[in-house]
Order: structure tokens, then sequence, then C-alpha cells
């Protein structure tokens, strides 16, 4: 029985050392119409203490935000830097990678 | 016809085009696309206008060559403001009783600040349409008391104006991923200095511009190459020597422009061609050949 905890308790430890990473954010935003405004909302979303990368698609109208473990970052917050940005955020969902 | 009654409205129009221009957007005027909050855009161009169509026994030549240096910096998400340090280089020639002459002068011109607000945005995906006002004040840091050896050079040969010249306006800008519509008009009062008294320019500015090609990296923001066209119609009133109205100056210009844009997430690269097709000038100007203009957009 000790053993069989002892095993678990290696890879439950394994899994969120080798496989946890962050969280990834999908935002709407609408008004992204060129790449080099849409510039401006990558420069905004990257500089944010975690934010590890930021993908903008422009025919989707999709910005993807990778941020490191441990970090969160409210639907306010990413409203916010996305309004300063001069756009209009519509959606949000996360996910954990 | 002296060379004040004419230059200085174009080198002030010529100045224009250099001013607000920030994302894929119109070359020759205005822009009312987004600037990001604490963020900044620069530009320099690069600007070559000739004028050699004389109907006077002068036959006077006139080049003007100038590089605008525009920094952006948006202050919120809808408020903007803008500098503009321009560097010029005027020569004008002409006949005079000694002979083929030369007047030029080059150096600073009269620095530019603008403030723009959006005071209307509707985003859709992939599109926007804006509307900002603007206003903006352009200061007398050029020289207005340059002389060569013929003498004082004529006022709007100046570098600066020696005067305060407000200006406000108001841009649209409606853009999608493929193609953008843009419509600016303005009023310039310029106001008295040295005795001389520019007359008034009222611009009307439209510019269409579709995208001809995507490429660029699959993983990341894309390149876009437009074509367009642009057109500026320009009215200005009459100057005015010591209180007296010119009747030899002011008028009616109407340029279309063909243009050409390379655009990427940290860089535009862009070119136009201004043509003068209507030129209904008062007296007997020197009417104008073209303004070919070379320009590139970073974002920091």
């Amino acid at each position: 029985m000790k053993k069989s905890i002892f095993l678990a308790a290696i890879i439950l430890f394994c899994s969120t050392t080798l496989f946890a990473a962050g969280t990834q954010y999908s935002l709407r935003v609408d008004g992204l119409s060129c790449p080099f405004c849409a510039y401006g909302i990558e420069k905004k979303l990257i500089r944010t203490e975690g934010v590890e990368s930021v993908t903008v698609d422009l025919e989707k109208g999709l910005v993807i935000v990778n941020v490191q473990e441990g970090v969160v970052l409210t639907e306010a917050q990413l409203k916010q830097l996305v309004e300063d940005a001069g756009f209009t955020p519509r959606s949000m969902s996360e996910q954990l990678l | 016809m002296r060379p004040s009654h004419w230059l200085g409205w174009w080198c002030s129009l010529f100045l224009f085009g250099a001013t607000f221009q920030l994302s894929a957007a119109p070359i020759t005027f205005n822009s009312a696309l987004p600037v990001s909050k604490g963020e900044g855009v620069v530009r320099v161009q690069a600007k070559y206008l000739r004028a050699t169509d004389d109907p006077g026994p002068m036959s006077r030549e006139l080049t003007v060559k100038a590089l605008p240096i525009v920094g952006v910096w948006g202050v919120t998400s809808r408020w903007t403001i803008f500098g503009i340090v321009p560097l010029l280089d005027k020569t004008m020639e002409l006949d005079m009783p000694s002979g083929r002459s030369k007047r030029s002068v080059n150096g600073l011109g009269d620095v530019t600040t603008m403030v723009r607000y959006t005071a209307y945005s509707k985003d859709q995906p992939g599109r926007t349409v804006r509307i900002a006002p603007f206003a903006s004040i352009e200061m007398p840091t050029g020289k207005d008391d340059e002389q060569d050896r013929f003498g004082r050079l004529p006022a709007s040969l100046q570098l600066g104006s020696g005067a305060w010249n407000p200006l406000i306006g108001v841009v649209a800008t409606a853009q999608s991923l493929e193609k953008e519509w843009a419509v600016s008009a303005s009023y310039k009062f310029n106001n008295e200095a040295n005795n001389f008294e520019r007359g008034d320019e009222a611009r009307l500015d439209l510019s269409y511009h579709r995208r001809v090609w995507i490429g660029g990296p699959t993983d990341g923001l894309p390149h876009f190459f437009y074509a367009g066209v642009e057109s500026n119609g320009v009215w200005q009133g009459k100057n005015r020597n010591n209180g007296q109205k010119n009747p030899n100056s002011g008028g009616t210009t109407l340029y279309l422009a063909p243009t050409l844009q390379y655009v990427t997430q940290r860089a535009i690269t862009e070119v136009a061609l201004q043509l003068p097709v209507m030129q209904n000038l008062n007296g007997s100007a020197l009417k104008q050949d073209f303004i070919f203009t070379l320009s590139l957009r970073l974002n920091y």
C-alpha cells in the first residue's frame, strides 16, 4: 500500500513538473484590420508580466495569449489592455495547457 | 509674380501630407486609425516637389525637397498627439537681368504639433470605422529672415512663416482587411508675420486603397501590399502684403495620386506621386509638375 502511494506521488510530481504549463487565453477582438495597427495590441500584451507569447490572427479576429504557469489574467484586465490598444474586445475563453 | 505669392502655399501643402498618417492609411493626408495608449509610431518621409511650367518671362523653376520627421504618441486609446519636424531645402532658378540666377535656402522649417480625438468608432471582425476631429498649430520655429546675395528672401521662400498658424479638421476612415476608404476635410488659418499673410487653406481629401497581395509568416501577422489612389482638393485664399490682397495669389488645385504600400507589423514602406490634374490659380502663377513621396513608418 505504501509502495502504491509512493508511486502515485512520484507520478503526480512528475506530471506537474514535466507537463504543467501555463494558460492560454483566446480573445475575440473587433477592429483588427491591418498588421501595422494590430501590432499595437501585441506590444501591449507582451509587456504584461507573465505573458510568454501573443499571436494575432487577423482573419479570425483572434488574439491568443499564452502565460506562464501560475499567472492569472482576469477578463477585466485583458479587456482593458485591448481597449487601451484602441480595439473592441468581444469575448474571452481560457484553457490550461 | 513674386515667389511669395505661391510658394508658401505649396510648401504648406507639401508638408501637410507628412502629418498624421499612422497605419496602412492615406499617404497624402490624415487617418483616423488607432494608436495604442502608451505606444508610439515614427514616420520619416522624403518628399520632392517640382514646378517648371512658367507662363511668365523669367522661366522660373522651383524644386523643394523635404524630410519631415513625425512622432506619434497614444495618450489614451482615443487621444493621440503628433509632432512634425520638417527639414527643408528650397531652390528657385529664374532669369534675372544679370542672367540665370538661383535662390536657395535649407534648414529646419516650422514645427507642427497636433492632437486628434477619436469621437466615433465602430469595430467589427476584421474591420473598423472611425471618425476623428483634429487640431494643430504650426509654430514659427523656422528662420524667417534668410538672405542671399540678392537680399532678403521673399516671405514664402523662407524656411518659416514667422507666424502661429492653427488648423482644424475631421477625418473618417473605414478599413477592412481587403480595402480602405478615407475622407478628410480641414481648414488652416494662416496669420500675418513680417507684413505678409499667406491666404487661408481648405482641403478635401479622399483615398481608396485595396489589398492586392498577402504574404509573410504563416504563424504571425501577415504582410499586406496595397495599391491605391488618392485625391487632394486644395483651395487657398489670396495672400496679403502689407494688408493688401494680392490678386496674383491663391486658387484651387486638384491632385490625383497613385500609391503603393507594403505593410508589415513593424513597418510600412510607401510611395505616392501627386499629379495636379487641375490647377485653377489666380493670376500667372507657376504651375506645379508633381510631388513625389517616399515614406517609412515604424512601430516602436
